[in-house]
């Protein structure tokens, strides 16, 4: 019988926010339930939207309420959160603090705090930073901070485990690589029996399939207008694309500062009636806009993972996109065409989509049934659920890290964080913040001890025995997988 | 991601058949390390950590795969229990991908694939000792420069110094100067296109400032402003005399401290900085004379230089003064008499100047009574430490000069201002404002032709100064009864061992520093979009 886990999902981010983060903490919660683990989310209280509430399938959310003021300066705050969370962990009894997003100040606080109260962390990290400028230095040494003593870490994307490899200073054995997924049921391809979605016009046919040499190739692009989603390539891009091939028009969705770029080129260009914007969507509208194409573009200067071109593929959207960060992990090549981050190349990779399609090569029609098998929620719930077993001691450390573990038994790493050898005892804890950095590292075994001092404080005004049990949603039956590998 | 590169496949072992000896730490580290340290340029994930991680061991595991190849044994890193698996893997390879089922556990860590990408200091130029040192001159230069302001101004204030023999040396040395440059102007000149009149038609027309410009630039602006730039840069050389006092004068006239442009329209008292459009002013303003206006005065001597300097621009491969003066009219239709012309006006500006800050130095010298002495030397400390740090030591032609080039030269003046204020008299007050302007304003333009003319004039300079800072100190703070050349002498030989030991000690160290250079590119890092039809906006 493997161990279920009381999970304290902690991020700024959560609904009702949209967004990646959101969405994946929400989706991997869920499946960890349906796994029988008990999971509750931690998340600062949004406008209209405090206290406690319960989603669906018994998904517990705590919206901590003073964050909203404080939430852009996190250094003030980084003690001010231990009360409320001591008392949130030891009602629901939680095991494991699994904390999202780098940006996230809640998340690095939960992380430190529940290090001093003896829990097992896990961080897991959706976005690559450089290492450049002032304020990727600034996240980096506190992202070092709060994951000196993190007992592992999860990754999206290979990019994105060296990326923090890199950042945190962390033994790459302790990072695991877990891809997001998408709800294949939600991003189905048109079914030609049903009846159209509302957001055809009736001047738009749906797409021909399979195409004739004369058919209309519809490009839609679905992003948030920024400079890091590449849109000023998409815009130098469009014009030329448009000019090169004559039966394509583009469908362009969602919004941002760089939406007047877009439009400004539309009327320099007179491309009214081959380009459509659709302005903001929501993410339910997501599919019924990309069933309306063939080719997915995806110009983004950087990503971890890239969700939506996974979703564009499920569509069975033929998918273009440029080759940067998580990207060309993320799908076959069947399903994409590569580009650089040049206007010209991502010219040509579009007319290469274009004459692909055109020859009738590419099966987009088995899409849907690949990515199906490729991602999905229940395998990343899975795999989660082996970190959680590696860390709090269900599997061996060996079967976990790879290696021998009597040999490394007898000594101290400050690195690694590890079941069975890495302590809770305050000492050690201050030796893995130690080495931080010469003016650092004492801040932080600063930082540590005061929140250790707070901590017994607490248990001192407030003791444990004055805290109310809640009382459990009833768990789900764990469902008999034979696949879990583990 | 992309198959392992020729580089990784060869820190494989090839011969799988060899068999590879049982596993220990000083097998396996260095493994990795020989590989690929190889290329400095990869990381190999120990480097992650290495420097807190004194102990890594992996033991005596992988018994049954011992004899397998290497690569298995690095998966045999990971997985080791059982060996069927493990032969499984051997077809299997590690891919950096994400939707392929691997048969590794999710935090396996691939030693030929991991941080493949990662780039350590890709643009980085190693320094030459030599070279850095020579560059360090221009720095030398002007902190002597600026000391020997100071000596001055010591000197004055402690009536060592005639300031009559101050201003009236330097006034000497900065008609030496001037002739010196008009000399070099003048010898550069026919080298261009022969006649004048001919080369400002083509300078109007354009197409000659095509031909002599960065072929860069030609987009970012106006075929006027392009015009404009190409004049006005060598025009702040040609005519800096009367414009730098000018624009003092000017300031002084207004009563607050200089807002830098030596060179200044008469209608624009704003005033552009910079190779900006300031100076776009219709060609009949250069001969508006407006009396109230010294730097329209100013502006006219200049704008019949333009024609030669553009060519000593473009002779010396860009010499470029890139003084703190901007702003010009559009040349000016040239006078029949080219040379001589500029030359008479630029006295006649100097003239007027010289009479302007005459008038003014009573009014200045009161400027600062209520202010104690105290604020006085800090505040001029400061702002002559502003001078020295915000000065625009490039020198270059490039296009991108420094946006706060014009804070040094107003620090300096605005510092010289506050220290005339001091002085009792009014002459003294005279001297000083008048050596300032010379010290300030023109002589670093002085300076930098004299780099562009020759590096032996340079150095020259350089020992020039630093001898006579060094022995300027020297004497100021030797005791006044005793002969002061024996303390001059000293200081000139002390100053020579400071710069000396400055210039190479912080070039030593400069090369020592960039050991610990570490820039880290990789494919996280934001890509750089190439986009054709703005690239024209972007290089600019």
């Amino acid at each position: 019988m493997a161990p279920t886990y009381n999970i304290a999902m902690v991020s700024d981010f959560f609904f009702p926010q949209p967004g990646g983060v959101e969405s994946h903490i929400y989706q991997l919660s869920s499946k960890l339930r349906d796994r029988g683990h008990k999971v509750i989310i931690i998340t600062h209280a949004y406008k209209g939207r405090t206290g406690v509430r319960y989603l669906t399938n018994g998904l517990k959310v705590y919206h901590v309420p003073f964050f909203v003021l404080y939430r852009s300066a996190s250094f003030p705050t980084v003690f001010s959160f231990f009360p409320i969370f001591r008392n949130i962990v030891i009602r629901e009894r939680i095991n494991i603090v699994h904390g999202h997003a780098s940006l996230s100040s809640l998340c690095h606080e939960a992380i430190l705090h529940a290090r001093t109260m003896g829990l097992r962390t896990v961080y897991t990290d959706h976005s690559l930073f450089g290492f450049a400028d002032a304020a990727s230095i600034f996240a980096n040494k506190l992202l070092k901070f709060s994951l000196s003593d993190v007992d592992h870490v999860i990754c999206v994307s290979h990019t994105c485990k060296e990326n923090t490899v890199l950042r945190a200073s962390l033994d790459p054995l302790m990072v695991s690589v877990i891809p997001n997924a998408v709800v294949a049921e939600n991003f189905k391809p048109l079914d030609y029996n049903e009846p159209l979605p509302r957001s055809f016009a009736p001047h738009h046919p749906p797409p021909a399939r399979p195409l004739g040499p004369h058919d209309m190739i519809t490009i839609v692009v679905i992003s948030r207008l920024f400079y890091n989603k590449g849109t000023d390539l998409l815009t130098a891009a469009i014009p030329r694309i448009l000019q090169n091939h004559p039966h394509t028009r583009f469908i362009i969705a969602g919004d941002g500062p760089k939406a007047i770029d877009l439009e400004q080129m539309i009327e320099q260009n007179v491309l009214q009636d081959r380009v459509e914007m659709l302005g903001p969507i929501r993410h339910e509208e997501v599919r019924d806009v990309m069933v309306r194409g063939h080719i997915y573009l995806h110009p983004s200067l950087t990503e971890a993972f890239g969700t939506v071109i996974v979703e564009a593929a499920s569509c069975g959207l033929y998918v273009v996109c440029t080759q940067v960060g998580g990207i060309p992990e993320v799908l076959p090549s069947h399903m994409t065409v590569f580009a650089k981050p040049e206007e010209d190349d991502l010219v040509a990779a579009t007319g290469r989509a274009i004459a692909a399609l055109r020859a009738n090569k590419v099966r987009t029609e088995l899409f849907h049934e690949q990515v199906k098998s490729m991602y999905s929620w229940t395998n990343v719930a899975m795999r989660t659920e082996r970190v959680y077993n590696g860390i709090s001691g269900a599997i061996s450390e060996a079967e976990f890290y790879g290696y021998d573990a009597a040999s490394g038994a007898g000594s101290w790493s400050a690195t690694r964080g590890r079941s069975g050898v890495q302590s809770f005892a305050l000492i050690d804890r201050l030796k893995r913040y130690y080495g931080c950095g010469i003016w650092a590292g004492k801040l932080f075994c600063l930082c540590v001890i005061v929140d250790y001092l707070i901590f017994l404080a607490l248990e001192l005004w407030f003791p444990r025995d004055k805290i109310d049990i809640c009382p459990d949603w009833p768990r789900k039956e764990r469902k008999v997988d034979g696949n879990d590998a583990g | 991601m992309a198959p392992p590169s020729g580089l990784h496949q060869s820190a494989i072992p090839s011969d799988s058949e060899t068999p590879f000896p049982p596993l220990v730490r000083s097998s396996t580290v260095p493994a990795s390390i020989r590989s690929h340290r190889a290329d400095p340029s990869h990381l190999s994930p120990e480097d992650a950590y290495a420097p807190f991680s004194p102990t890594r061991r992996f033991g005596s595991f992988d018994s049954g795969g011992g004899n397998g190849s290497g690569t298995e044994s690095r998966s045999g890193r990971i997985r080791h229990k059982d060996t069927s698996r493990s032969r499984n893997r051997r077809r299997k390879r590690f891919q950096k991908l994400l939707w392929v089922k691997q048969s590794y556990p999710d935090n396996y860590t691939d030693q030929a694939t991991f941080l493949e990408n990662l780039q350590r200091n890709p643009r980085v130029r190693p320094y030459d000792f030599w070279p850095l040192v020579a560059d360090s001159t221009v720095i030398v230069q002007h902190v002597c420069s600026v000391i020997i302001f100071v000596v001055c101004f010591v000197g004055i204030f402690q009536e060592r110094v005639s300031p009559v023999s101050v201003v009236g040396w330097s006034s000497f040395a900065t008609f030496v100067g001037w002739l010196l440059w008009d000399w070099w102007v003048t010898k550069e000149s026919p080298v261009g296109l022969g006649d004048e009149d001919a080369r400002a038609r083509m300078i109007r027309d354009g197409r000659a400032s095509r031909e002599y410009r960065p072929p860069r630039r030609q987009d970012s602006l106006g075929l006027d402003q392009q015009m404009l730039n190409a004049s006005t840069v060598s025009i702040s050389s040609a005519s800096n005399f009367p414009s730098a006092a000018s624009s003092t004068s000017n300031l002084l006239l207004q009563d607050h401290p200089p807002t830098h442009q030596l060179q200044r329209p008469s209608h624009q008292p704003g005033g552009g900085s910079g190779t900006s459009n300031s100076g776009l002013l219709v060609p009949g303003h250069a001969h508006s004379r407006s009396v109230s206006s010294v730097a329209s005065q100013a502006s006219t001597a200049n704008s019949p230089t333009t024609t030669a300097p553009i060519i000593t621009r473009h002779g010396s491969d860009g010499p470029d003064h890139n003084s703190h003066a901007s702003s010009d009219p559009a040349p000016a239709p040239p006078p029949p008499n080219g040379r001589a012309y500029v030359r008479l006006s630029t006295i006649k500006s100097a003239i007027l100047i010289y009479f302007t800050l005459l008038g003014l130095s009573p009014i200045l010298k009161s400027l600062t009574r209520s202010t104690s002495s105290d604020s006085i030397w800090a505040m001029s400390f400061w702002l002559l430490a502003i001078n020295v740090f915000f000065f625009d030591y490039s020198g270059s032609s490039s296009s991108k000069r420094m946006p706060v080039a014009s804070l040094s030269t107003n620090a300096a003046l605005m510092a010289s201002t506050v220290l005339a204020s001091r002085l009792p008299s009014t002459g003294q007050v005279f001297s000083l404002t008048l050596f300032s302007i010379e010290v300030f304003g023109l002589f670093p333009v002085f300076r930098q032709h004299a780099r562009h003319r020759s590096w032996r004039y340079h150095v020259a300079l350089t020992v020039l100064l630093v001898l006579g800072a060094g022995g300027g100190v020297g004497m100021i703070l030797g005791d006044e009864r005793g002969w002061p050349w024996k303390k001059g002498v000293l200081g000139m030989v002390v100053g020579c061992l400071i710069a000396a030991l400055a210039m190479g000690g912080c070039s030593w160290w400069l090369i020592g520093l960039q050991k610990y250079k570490n820039e880290i590119y990789g494919p996280w890092d934001p890509a750089r979009p190439i986009i054709i039809s703005r690239r024209h906006w972007d290089d600019e």
